[in-house]
C-alpha cells in the first residue's frame, strides 16, 4: 500500500514531449500494408466479376462493354467500401491492389465517391449504353 | 422520514449516460447511497446481424460478423472461419493457424489494456486511463502494420489468413511486446498497491466461485473468482493445440482480482506470442475452400478477450448459410451486474459494471421484452401495429 | 468612483474573470502535461464560457424558476465578492477589516451552498444525489479547511487577511505549520470539487451531479464562479502559507507553484466515494489540524 503509485510517471511526463500526435500537422508514414483506396489494372482484368460477388459492401460493379474485345469498366463506390481487401484476394488475375498511401478520402461532395475507371472510350460507351441518370444512381 | 412513505428513488443509467459508451439501460433503486434493487434492459443496439447473414454468401458474412464487435473483431471472424472450415471438412494450414492465434492474442492485449483504462476512468483515475491507452497505442501500430488496419483487421480468410509475418514484422512485434511487458508490470504494481485506488477496488463486488458458477460467468470475470474456465485450455482450437496456454486464476473475486487476472493474462499473451514467433510452422497460409459449403451444422467455440464466444452455423449446401447463431460473452456476464450491485454503494456501480468488461453491441442478438403479453409468436402486422400504438401512446 | 472601478474592473470584476479563466487553463494544461497529453490552448476556458452564454438556457419543469435563475448569480457574486478581501495580484486587499478572513471564507462557501440548493431545486435524480453529495462534502471539509486557515491567523494574532499576509512575509507558514498547509491544500481541492473529491459531480455515476439540469447561462455562471473561486482560494492559501504576497510577480509565482502541487495531487488519485471523503476528513483531516492547533496554542501559551 502506498500513496500516489503513479508519481514517477507523472513527474517524468512534465519533462517529456506529449505522446499526442498532432495530426494533420504531424504525420507519420502509413505502413506498407495499410488498406487504402482500391486501384484497378484494366489490362489484367478479365471481367469475371468474382470481386463483385465477394464484396461484402456492394462497393464494386463490373460492366462488360465489349465482350469480344474484353473491354471492361469498373465502377468503384468509395463510400461503401469497407477496405477489407477481399476483392484483392478474390481476384485471380491480380488486377486489384490497395494503395497504402491514399487513405484520406473524406469529402463533402458525394459525387466524388463514385469512381468509374477504365479506358476513356469505354467509359463513354458505358454512359451511352446506360439509360440517362444511371451514373447518379447509388 | 417514515419508511412506508418513502418513495422509490430510482437512478436510471443509460441508454445515454457518460458512464456507458454504448446503449444499455439500468435502473438502480437507491436508499441514500446504497443500492437496494437493480434491473437491466438490453437490446438498444440490436442490428439484425444474424438475419442478415442469411442473405450473404459465406465470404461476405465473415466481414459482417467481424463487425459484431469493434474491439474483438478478429475473434468473431476466427470463430466463424473455424466453424465453416469444420463444415467444409477443410482445415487451414498450420502457419495460418499460428498467425490467427498471434493476431487473436494481440487483440486480447489491446482489449485488456483498453479495459484497464476504461475501468480506471470509471473509478475517476484518469491518469491511469491516459497512460494505459498511450501504451496501447504502440500495439495498435503493430496491428496496423501487420494487418493493414487498426480495428476490423480482416486478417482471416475462410481457409487461412490474408498475410504472412515477415522477419521485419516479427522484430516489430517483439520490440513492442518488450515495452508493453515492462509497462504491464508497472500497471500491475499500481493496481495492487495504490492506496486510493485500492479503496475503490478491494472487497468491492466480490463474487464467490459458487456464485460465479451459478450466474454462469465466463472469461476473465469467472477466472477472477477462481472458476477455471477458458476455451483455449478446455477445448484448444487453431494453434492453441501446439502452443498451450497457462490458465490465469485468482481466487478472491473482487474488482481488484479482476484487474490482477486481466493484467496477468497480458503476460501470458506476451509469452505465447513470443513462443509462436520463435517456432513458426512453415508452409502455406491458405487452403482452397469450395464456394458452396456441404450441408450440415456445427458449433464453434473460441475464447474472446471477454470470455467464451459461441457460434452455431448451419448450412443447407448452398453458398449462403441457413442459420448462424452467435452468443457473446457479455450476455453471460451481464447477469452478474444486478446481482452484485445490490447492497453496494451507488458510486461502485459503474465499477462493477465495467468489471465484467461489457460490450453491448456484441450481446444484443435478440430482444424479448415481456409486457404482460403471453409469449406467442407475433405476425409482422401485429408487431407493426404494436409499434404504432406504442408510440402514439407516448406523451 | 475608485471603489466602483475596483469592483468592476480591478481587482474585482473583469480582472477576476479573466484571471480565473487563466488559472483554470493552467490547471487543465498542467494536468494534461502530467498525463502526457497536449492539453487545451489558452483560450479554451473563454471559448467554453462564450459557447455556454450563447446557448439557450432550458428551465426544466417542476423547479422554482426564481431559484433556478437566481442561484447561479448568487454563487458568482459570492465568489467575486470574496476576492475583494484577499491580496489579489499581491496588492493590498480592496476592503479590509478585522475578521474579514471569516467573511471571505463564508463567501467562498456560498458557491458550494448554491450548487447544493440548485441541485435540490430540480426533480432530477442525478441532481438530487449530486446535491446531497455536494452538501455532505461541504460539511466534511469545511471545518478542517477553516481551522487550517486559522492556524496562520492565530500565529499572526489577527483574523484580518492583510495582517496575516504581512506577518507571513517574515514567517514561512508552510514549514512552521506543515500539517495545516497540507490540509489547506487538500481542502482547496475539496472546495473546488476537483479529483479526488469530485464525487459530487462524478460523471460516470451521476452525469454532472447538481449541475445536470443546468445549461446555457446558468451553467456558465456556475463555471465562472468555480474559476474565480480557484483563483481566490489559491491566493488565500499562498498568502497564508507561502510567505505572503506583496507584489504581482510573487503572486504569480507562488500561486502557480501551489497550482502545480494541486495538479499533481489531482492526477495521482482515483475518485473517493462520498463515505470515504467524510471518513477521510473527520478521521484524519480534522484530527490532524486540531492537533496542530493545540500544539500551537500550547507553544503560544508558554512563550507569551
Amino acid at each position: 500500500m502506498r500513496m500516489g503509485a503513479m508519481f514517477t510517471d507523472v513527474i517524468r511526463a512534465l519533462f517529456q514531449r506529449p505522446a499526442t500526435r498532432q495530426y494533420p500537422f504531424e504525420r507519420t508514414a502509413s505502413p506498407d500494408r495499410l488498406r487504402g483506396k482500391l486501384n484497378w489494372d484494366a489490362e489484367k482484368c478479365t471481367g469475371c466479376s468474382l470481386c463483385v460477388k465477394d464484396c461484402p459492401a456492394q462497393a464494386l460493379e463490373v460492366f462488360m462493354v465489349d465482350k469480344a474485345n474484353k473491354r471492361v469498366v469498373l465502377r468503384y463506390h468509395l463510400d461503401r467500401c469497407t477496405y477489407c481487401a477481399q476483392c484483392v484476394v478474390s481476384c485471380r488475375q491480380s488486377a486489384l491492389t490497395m494503395a497504402h498511401d491514399e487513405w484520406e478520402l473524406a469529402d463533402t461532395d458525394k459525387k466524388l465517391f463514385t469512381i468509374t475507371c477504365g479506358d476513356d472510350a469505354d467509359v463513354q460507351r458505358l454512359a451511352d449504353l446506360a439509360p440517362k441518370g444511371v451514373n447518379e444512381q447509388t | 422520514m417514515i419508511d412506508e412513505k418513502r418513495e422509490k428513488f430510482i437512478i436510471p443509467i443509460g441508454p445515454q449516460h457518460p458512464a456507458l459508451k454504448e446503449p444499455g439501460h439500468f435502473e438502480f433503486t437507491v436508499d441514500g447511497e446504497i443500492v437496494t434493487a437493480a434491473s437491466v434492459r438490453l437490446g438498444y443496439a440490436h442490428r439484425g446481424i444474424e438475419k442478415a447473414t442469411e442473405s450473404r454468401n459465406w465470404t461476405q458474412n465473415m466481414y459482417l460478423l467481424e463487425r459484431i464487435c469493434g474491439i474483438c473483431s478478429h475473434i468473431h471472424a476466427l470463430a466463424y472461419c473455424l466453424g465453416v472450415e469444420k463444415l467444409a471438412g477443410v482445415s487451414a494450414p498450420p502457419r495460418a493457424q499460428a498467425i490467427r492465434v498471434i493476431v487473436a492474442e494481440l487483440e486480447r492485449i489491446h482489449s485488456h489494456l483498453m479495459w484497464l483504462g476504461v475501468a480506471a476512468h470509471e473509478a475517476g483515475f484518469d491518469t491511469l486511463f491516459m497512460y494505459s491507452w498511450r501504451d496501447r497505442e504502440a500495439l495498435m501500430d503493430v496491428l496496423e502494420s501487420l494487418t493493414g488496419n487498426r480495428v476490423n483487421y480482416s486478417a482471416n480468410l475462410i481457409g487461412g489468413v490474408k498475410f504472412d509475418i515477415s522477419t521485419d514484422q516479427r522484430d516489430t512485434i517483439l520490440r513492442a511486446l518488450e515495452t508493453l511487458e515492462e509497462r504491464s508490470k508497472h500497471y500491475l504494481s499500481i493496481v495492487t498497491s495504490d492506496m486510493v485506488f485500492l479503496r475503490r477496488t478491494r472487497g468491492i463486488g466480490t463474487t464467490s466461485a459458487a456464485q460465479a458458477e451459478k450466474i454462469g460467468l465466463v472469461g476473465p470475470t469467472a477466472r477472477a473468482s477462481g472458476v477455471a474456465r477458458d476455451v483455449r485450455v478446455d477445448a484448444p482450437y487453431a494453434a492453441y493445440v501446439d502452443f498451450p496456454v497457462k490458465l490465469v486464476l485468482h481466487t478472491v473475486g473482487d474488482l481488484e482480482s479482476r484487474f490482477v487476472v486481466r493484467i496477468n493474462e497480458l503476460f501470458e499473451s506476451y509469452r505465447l506470442i513470443r513462443e509462436i514467433l520463435d517456432h513458426m510452422p512453415e508452409g502455406e497460409i491458405t487452403a482452397r475452400i469450395p464456394r458452396r459449403i456441404k450441408e450440415g451444422e456445427t458449433i464453434s467455440r473460441v475464447e474472446a478477450p471477454r470470455g467464451e464466444l459461441f457460434y452455431f452455423i448451419k448450412s443447407n449446401g448452398s453458398d449462403m448459410p441457413e442459420r448462424i447463431k452467435v452468443r457473446t460473452p457479455t450476455m453471460c456476464n451481464m447477469a452478474s451486474v444486478p446481482v452484485l450491485g445490490i447492497g453496494q454503494q451507488l458510486a461502485d456501480i459503474p465499477m462493477i459494471l465495467a468489471g465484467i468488461d461489457p460490450c453491448f453491441s456484441c450481446n444484443d442478438r435478440t430482444t424479448v421484452i415481456h409486457q404482460g403479453e403471453d409469449g406467442d409468436v407475433w405476425t409482422w402486422e401485429r408487431l407493426r401495429q404494436h409499434g404504432i400504438d406504442f408510440y402514439r401512446g407516448q406523451p | 468612483m475608485s471603489e466602483i472601478l475596483a469592483i468592476l474592473v480591478f481587482p474585482g470584476g473583469l480582472f477576476l474573470l479573466a484571471g480565473g479563466m487563466m488559472y483554470e487553463w493552467a490547471d487543465r494544461k498542467l494536468i494534461a502535461r502530467l498525463q502526457n497529453r497536449v492539453g487545451p490552448r489558452w483560450f479554451q476556458p473563454l471559448a467554453d464560457v462564450v459557447k455556454l452564454l450563447v446557448k439557450e438556457e432550458v428551465i426544466p419543469s417542476g423547479v422554482s424558476t426564481f431559484l433556478f435563475v437566481v442561484l447561479p448569480i448568487v454563487a458568482l457574486a459570492g465568489a467575486l465578492t470574496s476576492a475583494l478581501y484577499v491580496p489579489l495580484a499581491g496588492l493590498a486587499p480592496t476592503f479590509s477589516f478585522s475578521g474579514d478572513l471569516i467573511v471571505a471564507l463564508y463567501l467562498l462557501s456560498l458557491l458550494t451552498l448554491c450548487t447544493g440548493l440548485a441541485g435540490s431545486n430540480t426533480t432530477d435524480s442525478f441532481s438530487l444525489v449530486g446535491a446531497t453529495r455536494t452538501l455532505t462534502q461541504l460539511f466534511s471539509y469545511e471545518a478542517p479547511f477553516l481551522v487550517a486557515l486559522l492556524g496562520p491567523a492565530i500565529a499572526a494574532g489577527s483574523w484580518q487577511i492583510s495582517e496575516v499576509n504581512a506577518y507571513a512575509q517574515s514567517h514561512w507558514m508552510a514549514f512552521l505549520q506543515p500539517v495545516g498547509f497540507v490540509v489547506a491544500l487538500i481542502g482547496l481541492l475539496g472546495k473546488l470539487e476537483l479529483p479526488p473529491f469530485d464525487s459530487p459531480e462524478a460523471e460516470t455515476e451521476i452525469v454532472a451531479g447538481a449541475m445536470t439540469e443546468y445549461s446555457g447561462r446558468g451553467l456558465a455562471l456556475f463555471y465562472l464562479g468555480r474559476k474565480v473561486e480557484l483563483m481566490v482560494g489559491l491566493t488565500l492559501v499562498a498568502s497564508f502559507y507561502l510567505g505572503g504576497l506583496n507584489n504581482p510577480l510573487e503572486f504569480v509565482l507562488k500561486t502557480l507553484v501551489l497550482l502545480l502541487g494541486m495538479s499533481v495531487l489531482q492526477s495521482l488519485m482515483a475518485r473517493l466515494r462520498i463515505d470515504q471523503v467524510v471518513g477521510l476528513w473527520w478521521r484524519y483531516g480534522a484530527l490532524l489540524v486540531l492537533g496542530q492547533w493545540l500544539v500551537l496554542m500550547l507553544i503560544g501559551g508558554f512563550t507569551s
